[in-house]
C-alpha cells in the first residue's frame, strides 16, 4: 500500500482480514475484518469495518458501515454512517445521516442532517441537526441540542437493562443537555436546564429547569418544570 | 461593547425565524461560527451575535433563499472574492442605489480608478463616507480627509476585524483606523463623533451589491 496516492485515476483499496495493521492515506474502499490498526488519517469512498478498529487520526469516507467497535482519533467526516456497535470519535463528528444501533461517542460538535436509530449517545460539544430520532437504550448526552425537530423515547428495555440502570447511572436510557433548541421538540426522560422552542412536548419523566415557547407547550403531568415562559409576543 | 452584540432570542424575535433554521445555517456555514459569542447571563450562558453582522447576514440569507440552494449560498456568502472581482461604473452605482449622488459627485473622481471604474475596496471607501455622511456627522470637506485615511491605510487592516474612530478636538477632525477590539481614551477636550465596524460596512455593501 502507498502512504499517499494523490493521483486523480485509480485509488487502492485497503483490506485487511484477520489481524493486520496499515498506513492511513487516500484509498478507494476500505475493508477491515478483524482486528486492524490504521497508523494516520484515511480519506475513503467506503468504509466498511466487522470487528475491532482503531484509525489513529480522522477519518472521511463518503460511506461507512462498522459492525463492532470504531476508535478514532481523529475527527470524522461522513456523509452517511452506518452504525452497529460503538464508535469514539476524538473530534468532532460533521456528516449527512447516521443510523444508530449502539453507542456513538464524540469529543467535539456533532453536526448531521439526520441523526436516528436505536442506543445511546455522548456528545461533548454541539449536537446540531436537522432532524433527531432516538430511541434511547442508554444514556444520552449532549452540552448543547440545537435542531429543526427532536424526538426521544425510552427503547422498551428488558429486566436485565431496567435493573442494571438502576445501579450503573451510564446505562440508564435518559437523555441529559444543558440547553436544548428547537422548533419542534418531542421530549421523554429528559433532563435539562433550559428547553427553548417553538412547539414543545415535555413528556414522561422529564425535569427541566425553564421552558421558553412559541406556539405550543404540552407538559405530561409527570414531568416537572420550574418555569414556563411564552415568548414571542 | 454591550449594545453591540445581540441575544440569540432578540434576534429571533427581530427577525422571525427560528432556532431550526438558524441552526441549519450554522452547519451550512452560512453564518460564520466566530459570531456565536458565548456569554454568561444572569440566567446561565447565554449565546450572543454581533448586532450588525448578524442582521445584514440574515436580510442577505432571507432574501436569496427563495432563489438559490442553502450550499449555493454558502458559497456566495462566504466568496469575497467574488466581490473583490467586482468592477462598477458611476452610473450602475447610482442606479443600484449603492452610494447617494451627493456622495458620488464629491468624492467619485478622487477614489476611482484611471478607467473610471470602482473596484469593491474603493466602493467601500465611498461607502463608508456615504454612511457618515447621511448620518450628519461628517461635513464634505471632511469627508476628503477620511477617504485619504482609508485608502492609505484600510489595505492593512484588510481581512481583520477593524474599527473606525472620528474624533473632533475644537472642530478639528481626525480619523483613527484601529484592529478591533481597540480600546482608545481620549482628553477630555475631545468627542467621538462616530465609530463604525468595518466588518459591519463590509457586510452591508455585500447585501447591496447581490
Amino acid at each position: 500500500m502507498t502512504e499517499t496516492d494523490k493521483e486523480q485515476g485509480p485509488r487502492p483499496d485497503l483490506v485487511i482480514n484477520g489481524v493486520g495493521s496499515a498506513a492511513g492515506g487516500i484509498y478507494g474502499k476500505v475493508l477491515i475484518d478483524g482486528v486492524g490498526k490504521v497508523g494516520g488519517s484515511l480519506t475513503a469512498r467506503l468504509f466498511k469495518a466487522n470487528g475491532q478498529i482503531r484509525v489513529k487520526g480522522g477519518v472521511k469516507s463518503r460511506e461507512m458501515e462498522v459492525n463492532g467497535i470504531l476508535n478514532l482519533d481523529g475527527p470524522l467526516e461522513i456523509s452517511t454512517l452506518k452504525l452497529d456497535g460503538i464508535l469514539h470519535v476524538d473530534g468532532s463528528l460533521t456528516g449527512e445521516s447516521c443510523v444508530l444501533n449502539g453507542l456513538v461517542t464524540a469529543k467535539g460538535d456533532c453536526e448531521l442532517e439526520e441523526f436516528r436509530g436505536v442506543g445511546g449517545f455522548t456528545i461533548e460539544g454541539l449536537l446540531s441537526a436537522g432532524h433527531i430520532d432516538i430511541r434511547l437504550a442508554g444514556a444520552g448526552k449532549a452540552h448543547e441540542i440545537g435542531v429543526e425537530s427532536l424526538k426521544i423515547r425510552q427503547e422498551d428495555s428488558g429486566i436485565w437493562n431496567r435493573l442494571l440502570g438502576g445501579i450503573i447511572p451510564k446505562l440508564r436510557p435518559a437523555l441529559t443537555a444543558r440547553v436544548i433548541e428547537g422548533d419542534n421538540l418531542d421530549l421523554e426522560y429528559t433532563a435539562a436546564d433550559i428547553v427553548r422552542g417553538g412547539r414543545v412536548i415535555i413528556g414522561a419523566g422529564c425535569s427541566v429547569g425553564l421552558v421558553e415557547y412559541r406556539d405550543r407547550l404540552t407538559v405530561h403531568p409527570e414531568a416537572r418544570i420550574g418555569r414556563e415562559v411564552k415568548t414571542g409576543d | 461593547m454591550e449594545d453591540d452584540l445581540i441575544s440569540k432570542k432578540e434576534l429571533l424575535d427581530l427577525t422571525g425565524i427560528s432556532y431550526g433554521q438558524l441552526y441549519r445555517w450554522k452547519r451550512k456555514r452560512l453564518i460564520p461560527e466566530e459570531w456565536f459569542i458565548r456569554k454568561s447571563t444572569f440566567t446561565g450562558q447565554e449565546t450572543f451575535f454581533p448586532r450588525m453582522l448578524i442582521k445584514a447576514r440574515i436580510q442577505n440569507i432571507l432574501s436569496m433563499k427563495d432563489d438559490l440552494s442553502l450550499d449555493e449560498l454558502a458559497s456566495k456568502l462566504s466568496d469575497t472574492e467574488g466581490f473583490s472581482e467586482i468592477r462598477l461604473s458611476e452610473q450602475a452605482i447610482i442606479e443600484r442605489n449603492i452610494v447617494t449622488s451627493v456622495a458620488m459627485s464629491a468624492y467619485g473622481s478622487a477614489v476611482r480608478s484611471e478607467e473610471g471604474l470602482y473596484s469593491f475596496e474603493q466602493l467601500l471607501c465611498l461607502y463608508t463616507a456615504d454612511t457618515l455622511l447621511a448620518r450628519g456627522d461628517m461635513s464634505l470637506e471632511e469627508g476628503r480627509l477620511l477617504l485619504r485615511t482609508l485608502e492609505k491605510h484600510a489595505g492593512a487592516l484588510a481581512g481583520k476585524p477593524g474599527e473606525l474612530f472620528f474624533v473632533r478636538k475644537m472642530g478639528v477632525a481626525l480619523f483613527l483606523l484601529a484592529p478591533s477590539p481597540a480600546e482608545l481614551y481620549f482628553d477630555e477636550g475631545v468627542r467621538l463623533v462616530a465609530k463604525v465596524a468595518l466588518g459591519d460596512l463590509i457586510e452591508q455593501l455585500k447585501g447591496r451589491l447581490t
